[in-house]
C-alpha cells in the first residue's frame, strides 16, 4: 500500500458508525479489519456479494458430468462385466460415486478459489498493522492514493468518528 | 438487526471481553503442558505402537490371527470401521448443519468437534485398509488406468465406501481448517517467540482480518456447510449400503440409510460430550461450553436416539409383517440366540438410557451425561456388532452356521484405535485453537451474560 | 440499518367473497365426481381410491404443519413465531379429517386386498393379526383421537398465552410437543403401514412409513409457504418478511432433497437386491406407470433443488410460490403413485377429470376449516417471548 492512515475502535457498532460517517464525507475505505465478521459491515462498504458460490457450483457439475460419464465409460467401453445380472448402464449404482465426486469438486474448487482471490496461502507475508486486529481491535485503513486529501485531513476525519491510536505510515513498505 | 430474546440462556458465561476470549482459549496452547498432559499422551502413544505393531503381524501373518471365518466373514473389523466413521459424523452435523439452523451455541463445540471428526475418520478409514489382508496393494481400489485393463466395480457399495470415506476425510479437513484460519492468525499475532509466530503465519496462510476476506470466508462456510450437510448423510447412507445391499436377512432393509445416519449423529455427539465435559473442566473453559451447551447436545442425543428406537421397532415389526420366515428367525436369534446378550446390552443402552434425557434436570446433569455418553457409545458399538455378527452367523443355510469371537490381535488394534484418537486429540489441544475463537466472539454481543441482562432463573450452580 | 416501513395490519375476516370462491371450488370437486360415476362410469376401485387420496391428503397437509410447529417448539426456534398461527390453524383440520376417511370406508373391500377375508394366500393369511378390519378400525381410531387431541390442545394453550401470558404455557407447549413428537413418529409410520402399505399387501418396506412422512412434511411446507405468501400479500401478517420466506423456502428446498433421498435408498435398496417378492412394487410402477414414476421424482426433486439452489430465489414471492405449488402438485403425484397402482390397476388407472377435479372440494374443505379456525385468534401469537426474534432477524 501507498501512505496510509489507520485506527482502531474497540466495538462493532462504533466501527460501523464511524464506517458511515466517513463514506458520509465521500472518503474512500481502502480496508476494515476486523477479528471476526461484523454483521452489516460489508453491506456498508457496499462490499458485492461473492462469486464463490458459483465456484462452487460450476466445479460440483463439472464433477458430476465427469463422474459419471467416467463410471459410463468404464461400465460399457472399458470392460464390461456382469454383476449380479445389473445391466452396464447401471445407472442408480453410478448415483453414490457421482455425489461424492461433485462435492468434493466444489468444496475444494471453492476453497481454492478463496485462497487464491484473497491471496491467502502457505507462505503468504500478511501487512499487518495492527496485531490486535485479530483480537479485539477493529481497524479502519484509509489510503491518500484513493483520497485526494493530505494526511492530517484523513487522521483528523478518522480522529473525527473516535477511532483511537490514529497513526500514519509512509509508503514503500 | 438481531435480536436476542431475554429468556435467552446465555452462551458465553462471565463478564467476557473479546480480549478474554482470546486469551482463555490460548492458555492451553501457551501455557507448558502438565503432568496430566504427558501421562495422557504417553498412554495414547503406547497404546497406539502396540495397535499399529499388531496391524503389522496382521498385515505379516495375514487375516488368519483375525476370529473372522466361514460364515463370519466380517467381525470386529467391519463393527469398528463403521463405529469410528458414525462418531466422525458429529463434527460436520454441528459445523454444518447446525449453522445452516442458524444454532449459535455451536460456536463454542464445532472446532473440537471437526477435529474429533477428522481423528475418528482417519481411525475408521484403517479397517477397510487392513482387512483387505494385503495392505501394500490398497491402491487397487482406487481407479487408475493400469496395463491389465482393469477397473474397480462401481457397482459395490464397498467402493462407493471408498470414494464417500475419501470426499468426507478431504472435506472435512478443508471446512476444520478453512474456520481454523483465522484462528491461526491470531494466535500467530499474540505469539512472542519468533519462530512460533513463523509457523503460526504459514499455518494461517497469512491471515489479517481483512473485511473483504471475511465475507468471502463467510460465503464460502456457508456453502461448505450446505455442501457438507448432505455428504455428511451420504456418507453413514453409503456405509449403511455396506448392510443393506445384501440378500440376507439382516443384510437387506430400505430402513437402514436414515437410521444408520440418526445413528452416527447419535454416537456421534456422545463422543463429543464425553470429550468435551472433560475437556473444559481440564482446560477452564467452563464458561464457553456452558451446561446450556451440553443440555443442547442431549436434545439431540434424545432425538436420534429416539430415531434409532423407533428403527428398531419398525424391524422388528416388519420382520413378522412380512411373512418371510427366514427374517423372522433372524430377529428372534437376535433377542433369543447365541448373541442374545449382544442385543440386549444395545437396547438398554441405545433405547432405553436416552429416553432418561426426556428430564430437564438430567439433560443438565455433567455426571449423568458424562457416563450416559459412555453408554451411548457402547451401545452403538453392540448395534453395529449385532448386525454383522448375527446377521453372519445364521442365515438360510443351518449347517453353516457358526460362531463368532475375536482374537487378541482384534482387540489391540481395536484399544490402538483410541491411542491414536487420543494421541491425536491430545496434539490439537496443545497446538490448535479448541474453540472457534472468531466465531465465539461473534457471538458474544448477541449472547454473552453480560449482554443479556438479567441472569436466568432456575440455573442450577455452575460448581460442575 | 434502516427500518423498513411495517404496514399495520389488516384483520383477516373470512367473508362472503372467500366463502364464494371456496363454494365454486366445492362444486367443481362434486361434479368431477358425479361425472366420474354416472358420466364416465369409472370403474368402482378408481373411484374409491380417488376418494381415499383426497381424504389422505387432506390430513397429510394439517399433520404435517402440526409436526412442523412441534418440532420448532421443541427446538427452541423463533423464527416461525410469526407464521405459528398459520400451522397452528391447519392442525385443526386434522379431527375434521376422519369424516373424509369415513366416507371412503365403503370402498374398502376395493381398495385393500387383505379385506376379502375368504380368499387370502398363504402370506395375506399371516397377516391377518394385524390386517384385519376390526383391529385396523381401531388404529385408526386411535391414531386420529390422539392427533386430535394434540391439536387442538397445543393451540389451546398457545391461544391462553395471548391473553394471560405466562411461562407456564410455553413450558406446557414445550412438554406437550415433546409427547406428540414420540406419538406422532409411531403413529405416522403406523398409519402409513395400515391405509397406503397394504394396499400392496403382499409388499414391505422398513423405510415406508418415514418415506410417506417426508412427503407429507414437504406437502404441508408447501402449504404454509403458499398461504404465508398470500397473507403477506394482504398485509394480513405484515410482519413477515423475505428473511421468513427465505427459511421456508430452505425447509422446502431441504426437504424435496430428503424426500428424493428417501425415494432413492427405498428404489437403490430394492433394485440392487433384486428380490422378487420386494421389486414386484417397483416393476410394477415402472413396466406401466414408467413416464409418471419419472415425472414424480424430476416434480418433487429436480425442480425444487434447481429452481430453490440461489439464495434470491427463497425471497422471491413468485419464484418460490410457483415451485411450492409445482411441488405440492407433485407430492400429491407421489400419492396417487402410492395408491393406484396396488388399488385400481393399470388398466382403469388414470389421470382424469375426476383426479384433477375431486381435490377441489377437499381444498376448499380444508380451506374453510383453516379460515374459520385463524379468525377465530390473534393472527400472532405477539405475546410470545421470541416475538420480537421472529420479526427482527436477518439471514446471511
Amino acid at each position: 500500500m501507498g501512505a496510509i492512515v489507520y485506527g482502531h475502535f474497540t466495538d462493532e457498532p462504533d466501527l460501523l458508525k464511524a464506517v458511515k460517517e466517513l463514506q458520509n464525507k465521500g472518503i474512500r475505505i481502502a480496508d476494515v479489519r476486523t477479528p471476526f465478521p461484523v454483521h452489516g459491515l460489508d453491506k456498508a462498504l457496499k462490499y458485492r456479494r461473492s462469486h464463490l458460490p458459483k465456484v462452487a457450483f460450476i466445479a460440483g457439475v463439472a464433477g458430476a458430468v465427469l463422474m459419471f460419464y467416467f463410471q459410463y465409460w468404464v461400465f460399457t467401453e472399458g470392460w464390461p462385466l456382469n454383476f449380479g445380472g445389473k445391466p452396464y448402464f447401471s445407472v442408480l449404482s453410478f448415483i453414490p460415486g457421482t455425489f461424492e465426486i461433485t462435492i468434493l469438486f466444489a468444496a475444494f474448487a471453492m476453497g481454492i478459489a478463496f485462497l487464491v482471490r484473497s491471496n491467502l496461502g502457505p507462505g503468504s507475508i500478511p501487512d499487518i498493522l495492527d496485531e490486535n486486529v485479530t483480537d479485539d481491535h477493529f481497524q479502519i485503513i484509509l489510503s491518500e492514493k484513493e483520497n485526494r486529501l493530505s494526511e492530517t485531513e484523513l487522521s483528523e476525519a478518522l480522529s473525527a468518528t473516535g477511532a483511537l491510536d490514529v497513526k500514519h505510515v509512509n509508503g514503500e513498505k | 438487526m438481531m435480536h436476542v430474546s431475554p429468556v435467552r440462556e446465555p452462551l458465553i458465561n462471565g463478564e467476557k471481553s473479546y480480549k478474554d476470549i482470546t486469551n482463555d482459549v490460548m492458555a492451553p496452547i501457551r501455557a507448558k503442558p502438565g503432568k496430566l498432559w504427558f501421562v495422557g499422551l504417553g498412554i495414547s502413544m503406547l497404546v497406539m505402537l502396540v495397535g499399529f505393531a499388531m496391524i503389522g503381524y496382521t498385515v505379516w501373518f495375514g487375516i488368519g490371527t483375525w476370529g473372522v471365518n466361514r460364515t463370519i466373514g466380517w467381525g470386529w473389523g467391519i463393527t469398528n470401521f463403521v463405529w469410528w466413521v458414525g462418531i466422525g459424523h458429529a463434527g460436520t452435523f454441528i459445523s454444518a448443519i447446525l449453522l445452516l439452523f442458524r444454532q449459535k451455541w455451536r460456536t463454542s463445540i464445532n472446532r473440537a468437534a471437526e477435529a474429533m471428526t477428522i481423528f475418528a475418520v482417519m481411525c475408521a478409514g484403517l479397517f477397510p485398509l487392513i482387512h483387505m489382508g494385503r495392505l501394500p496393494l490398497g491402491f487397487f481400489i482406487l481407479p487408475y488406468p493400469n496395463t491389465r485393463e482393469l477397473w474397480v466395480n462401481f457397482n459395490s457399495p464397498l467402493l462407493w465406501d471408498v470414494f464417500a470415506i475419501t470426499a468426507y476425510l478431504l472435506v472435512s479437513l478443508l471446512f476444520w481448517y478453512m474456520g481454523l484460519i483465522p484462528d491461526l492468525g491470531t494466535i500467530r499475532d499474540r505469539m512472542k517467540t519468533l519462530w512460533k509466530k513463523k509457523v503460526y503465519n504459514f499455518l494461517s496462510f497469512g491471515w489479517k482480518g481483512s473485511a473483504r476476506h471475511w465475507q468471502r470466508h463467510e460465503s464460502m462456510s456457508l456453502i461448505l456447510a450446505g455442501l457438507a450437510a448432505p455428504l455428511v448423510l451420504s456418507v453413514h447412507t453409503i456405509v449403511s449400503f455396506d448392510f443393506a445391499t445384501s440378500v440376507i436377512p439382516g443384510w437387506h432393509t430400505t430402513i437402514f440409510p436414515p437410521y444408520f445416519v440418526s445413528g452416527a449423529v447419535f454416537s456421534g455427539f456422545a463422543m463429543v460430550l464425553t470429550l468435551m465435559i472433560v475437556t473444559r473442566k481440564v482446560l477452564n473453559l467452563q464458561e464457553y461450553i456452558t451446561v446450556g451447551h451440553v443440555e443442547s447436545m442431549n436434545k439431540v442425543i434424545i432425538a436420534t436416539g429416539s430415531i434409532v428406537g423407533i428403527a428398531y421397532i419398525t424391524e422388528l415389526f416388519m420382520a413378522w409383517y412380512s411373512g418371510v420366515e427366514y427374517e423372522r428367525y433372524a430377529f428372534l436369534n437376535r433377542a433369543m440366540g447365541p448373541y442374545a446378550w449382544a442385543y440386549w446390552i444395545m437396547m438398554t443402552c441405545n433405547v432405553i438410557s436416552p429416553q432418561l434425557l426426556w428430564f430437564k434436570k438430567l439433560r443438565r446433569n455433567l455426571t449423568f451425561t458424562f457416563v450416559l455418553s459412555i453408554f451411548i457409545n457402547i451401545g452403538m458399538w453392540f448395534e453395529r456388532f449385532v448386525i454383522v455378527v448375527t446377521s453372519l452367523h445364521r442365515d438360510y443355510l443351518p449347517s453353516s452356521w457358526s460362531m463368532y469371537k475375536p482374537t487378541w490381535v482384534e482387540v489391540a488394534i481395536y484399544l490402538g484405535t483410541f491411542g491414536l484418537f487420543f494421541t491425536l486429540f491430545f496434539l490439537f489441544i496443545r497446538v490448535f485453537p479448541v474453540i472457534a475463537l472468531a466465531e465465539v466472539k461473534s457471538v458474544l454481543r448477541s449472547s454473552a451474560r453480560k449482554f443479556i441482562g438479567k441472569p436466568v432463573k432456575n440455573q442450577p450452580s455452575e460448581k460442575q | 440499518m434502516e427500518k423498513k416501513e411495517i404496514p399495520d395490519a389488516v384483520p383477516f375476516r373470512f367473508e362472503k367473497k372467500l366463502k364464494l370462491w371456496l363454494a365454486i371450488a366445492a362444486g367443481v370437486g362434486v361434479i368431477a365426481l358425479l361425472w366420474a360415476v354416472f358420466i364416465e362410469q369409472a370403474p368402482a376401485s378408481r373411484i374409491w381410491a380417488n376418494l381415499w387420496m383426497n381424504a389422505l391428503m387432506f390430513l397429510f397437509l394439517g399433520l404435517g404443519a402440526l409436526f412442523f410447529w412441534t418440532v420448532n417448539t421443541l427446538g427452541e426456534s423463533s423464527w416461525q413465531i410469526n407464521i405459528q398461527r398459520i400451522m397452528e390453524s391447519m392442525g385443526i383440520t386434522i379431527p375434521f379429517a376422519v369424516i373424509f376417511f369415513i366416507v371412503a370406508f365403503p370402498g374398502m373391500r376395493n381398495l385393500f386386498e387383505w379385506t376379502h377375508t375368504g380368499q387370502l394366500d398363504r402370506l395375506l393369511q399371516e397377516k391377518t393379526p394385524y390386517l384385519n378390519i376390526p383391529f385396523w378400525m381401531f388404529r385408526l381410531a386411535i391414531y386420529f383421537a390422539l392427533w386430535s387431541f394434540f391439536a387442538v390442545y397445543l393451540r389451546k394453550i398457545s391461544v391462553k398465552n395471548d391473553f394471560e401470558p405466562h411461562e407456564k404455557y410455553l413450558a406446557r407447549l414445550r412438554s406437550t410437543s415433546g409427547w406428540f413428537m414420540v406419538i406422532f413418529a409411531i403413529t405416522s409410520s403406523m398409519a402409513a403401514w395400515d391405509w397406503l402399505m397394504s394396499i400392496d399387501a403382499h409388499w414391505f418396506s422398513t423405510l415406508y412409513g418415514w418415506y410417506i412422512f417426508s412427503g407429507m412434511f414437504v406437502a404441508a411446507v408447501a402449504v404454509i409457504i403458499l398461504i404465508t405468501i398470500a397473507f403477506k400479500k394482504f398485509n394480513i401478517l405484515p410482519n413477515v418478511n423475505e428473511e421468513h420466506l427465505h427459511d421456508l423456502g430452505k425447509y422446502l428446498f431441504g426437504f424435496s432433497i430428503f424426500w428424493a433421498y428417501l425415494w432413492l435408498s427405498q428404489y437403490l435398496l430394492i433394485w440392487y437386491s433384486n428380490i422378487p417378492e420386494e421389486t414386484v412394487y417397483y416393476v410394477e410402477r415402472i413396466e406401466h406407470f414408467n413416464s409418471l414414476f419419472y415425472l414424480n421424482l424430476i416434480v418433487n426433486f429436480t425442480v425444487p433443488f434447481f429452481a430453490l439452489m440461489t439464495r434470491n430465489s427463497k425471497r422471491q414471492t413468485t419464484i418460490l410460490a410457483v415451485v411450492a405449488l409445482i411441488v405440492l402438485l407433485g407430492h400429491y403425484l407421489d400419492l396417487w403413485l402410492a395408491i393406484m397402482p396396488g388399488a385400481v390397476g393399470h388398466e382403469a388407472a388414470k389421470i382424469g377429470f375426476l383426479e384433477i377435479g375431486l381435490p377441489f372440494f377437499y381444498l376448499a374443505a380444508f380451506l374453510a376449516i383453516f379460515f374459520i379456525s385463524f379468525e377465530k385468534a390473534k393472527p400472532v401469537p405477539e405475546n410470545h417471548p421470541y416475538f420480537i426474534e421472529s420479526s427482527e432477524y436477518e439471514n446471511i
